[in-house]
Formats: C-alpha cells, structure tokens, sequence
C-alpha cells in the first residue's frame, strides 16, 4: 500500500523500541501485530484495535481517531522541518490516556496528546531519538 | 539560524557532501549543529531537514559494539546483520548527553543514522548509544534512583538520579531538577542511557503522566 496524502491525524509522536533488541528493550516483542522490529519503518496506533483502545483511551484526552489494523500504512511528517517517514502499523500505542495535555511545540507551534509511537529507524528519519517527542502530521 | 540554515534542500545538500567527505579523510571540523544532528534536551522537537532529496532514506543501523577500530564501530545488529559505523568530524554522539567518541565502549548499544558509503559502511550523521525511552510505572522512590517497571511483564529496572543531569518534565512542561512531584504509581516516561555492566539505566528525563 502506498504512503498518501490524506490527512488523517495531528499530534505528538513518541519512540519506542520492539522486536530483537539490546538492553531493556530485549523484553518487548514483536509487539500486538507480532511483527514489530525496531529497525524497520513502524509506528503503534492507538486504534489498532478494540482491545487496543480499551488501554490507550485517546478519547480521554479528546482525540478519537479512527481505527487502523495491522499493516495500515501512514505517513508521519515533521510539523517544522517537513521531514517524513512512510510507517506500517504494528503495534498498539502508545498509552495516549497517560498524558493527557502534554503539548510538544516548534516554531511557537504546538501539538497536544501523544496519538502515534514510531520505531527507533522510523523516528530517526524525520527527528533525533534523545528529543523523546516531536509534534506532527499523519497523513494515509 | 542564517537563511542559508533555513533552505532544508541546501542543507541536506551541504550535510551529505560534508559526511562524504568527513568520512574520507578531508573534512575541515565544524560543529554538529550546524548540521542539525546536534541534541540537546532544551532543543526538544528541534527541526531536522532530511538528508539530501536525492537519497529516499537515510541509512539506520542498530545493535551492540562488538569492536573499535579507531572512527569504526563494529555493530552486531539484533538480528543477526553487521554493520561497520564510521565517526566523522560532523557525527553527533549521544550517551546520556551530548559527548565525544572517547566515551564509547564495546559492549553498548546504539542506534546510529547516516548515509550508506560505497565501501560498505555508514557514514554517521548521529549515534545514540545506550539510549532507551520507555513507559513506565514508577513503583519507588529513593533519593538517587527510581523503581520502574515496563513492559507488558512489568519488567523491574533501576532508574538512577544523575546529578546536574536528569530533569523531569510534568506533563510536557518545562524542564525542571525538581524530582520532587514524582509519585508512586504514576506513569512515566523514562528517556536515559541504559548501563550494560548492571543492566539500569541513567535517566536524562522523566516525563510524568498522570
């Protein structure tokens, strides 16, 4: 499935760590999809499915976006440098409920709530790992 | 930031050819930042331009030091692959801050991101070693670490308080040394370099949730 351009979704996006791994990160598996891989260009959505929504609540938070399985393909754009990277979804996250509010802002620009996890590969495409969070559009 | 920074196209352009050259042998040393690979926890969401247009994808490599050859690491990936990382002049190294190639050991972990060289190896543009950003729940408090538990099996991990070093951040607010709103039970992002000699990690930033 092709990378669009549709937008689909604003806010913030985390990193996180899944499949082979070193460190503490060696425990996370391949994820809700069973294909996760830290390498690879992927991200987790936090309506990945019924029971994943069921733990990561973005309603809570005012964000309802729409469900997108396994293999749903989105692209993830840097609000201020307009970096992006094309991930496939494979994983549920990440647990939008737990920081309700939390903004991450560039340019005087902000977006709020986390509404995207992506992978180390896919994250150090478009932003660098050690700044934890960047604001972006996600588009499908 | 000059205007000449601010042409992402320009800047790709000039990022490439100076990694190229870098990791020939022929670079004049400047600093990182005028790359844009250069971290800094008070840079948080900083724009990064892409690498030059004309590569779809940056290269990525991740895995463990098996061996330094000089400006070479030599990485065994996770997944059985190899990967020869070459430091440059313009590589941007992160372990726990921003800090120089004399602070990798063999043994760490790393995520590095550059450009693929004709002899096989990644030019680096940046190299986090040790970092790991993970979800926690916090599960005690003492006056130098935090308890943490992660993961789908609540895996325990010691998170040390590194002085002048990790800052918490309430909620995505601004940066602070004050641990002190730091609750049992709370949820946290824990952004720090993990120590493979005992297995815990050194914590940059916690990020509290609710």
């Amino acid at each position: 499935m092709a990378c669009g351009s549709t937008s689909l979704w604003a806010g913030e996006t985390t990193w996180f760590c899944c499949g082979s791994a070193w460190g503490p990160c060696g425990s996370a598996g391949g994820g809700a999809c069973g294909t996760c891989n830290s390498s690879a260009h992927q991200a987790a959505w936090p309506n990945a499915s019924q029971s994943c929504w069921n733990i990561t609540r973005p309603d809570l938070c005012g964000e309802n976006m729409a469900r997108r399985g396994c293999g749903s393909v989105m692209n993830v754009k840097h609000q201020c440098s307009g970096a992006t990277v094309c991930v496939t979804v494979s994983d549920c996250g990440p647990r939008t409920q737990s920081f309700c509010g939390e903004s991450t802002c560039c340019n005087g620009a902000c977006r709020t709530n986390r509404v995207i996890d992506l992978t180390p590969a896919a994250f150090s495409a478009i932003g660098n790992l050690s700044s934890g969070k960047l604001p972006v559009y996600i588009y499908e | 930031m000059s205007h000449r920074q601010n042409d992402p196209g320009r800047r790709g352009l000039d990022r490439r050819r100076f990694l190229t050259t870098a990791a020939l042998g022929g670079a004049t040393i400047v600093g990182a930042s005028a790359l844009g690979g250069l971290d800094a926890d008070a840079a948080f969401a900083a724009p990064m331009p892409s690498l030059d247009p004309a590569i779809s994808r940056s290269a990525f490599a991740e895995g463990r030091i098996t061996q330094i050859k000089g400006s070479v690491l030599e990485v065994a990936g996770s997944h059985g692959d190899q990967h020869l990382i070459q430091l440059t002049n313009a590589t941007s190294i992160w372990k726990l801050r921003t800090t120089t190639a004399d602070q990798i050991q063999v043994g760490d972990g790393l995520y590095a991101r550059g450009v693929d060289m004709p002899d096989g190896t990644i030019a680096a543009d940046a190299v986090w070693v040790n970092i790991v950003n993970l979800y926690c729940t916090v599960k005690g408090i003492a006056k130098d670490r935090l308890h943490l538990a992660h993961g789908a099996q609540d895996h325990a991990v010691v998170g040390h308080i590194v002085a002048d070093t990790t800052t918490a951040s309430y909620l995505g607010g601004a940066l602070t040394s004050d641990l002190s709103r730091v609750r049992i039970g709370q949820s946290a992002q824990i952004l720090g370099a993990w120590r493979p000699a005992d297995d815990a990690i050194d914590i940059a930033r916690v990020t509290v949730g609710h």
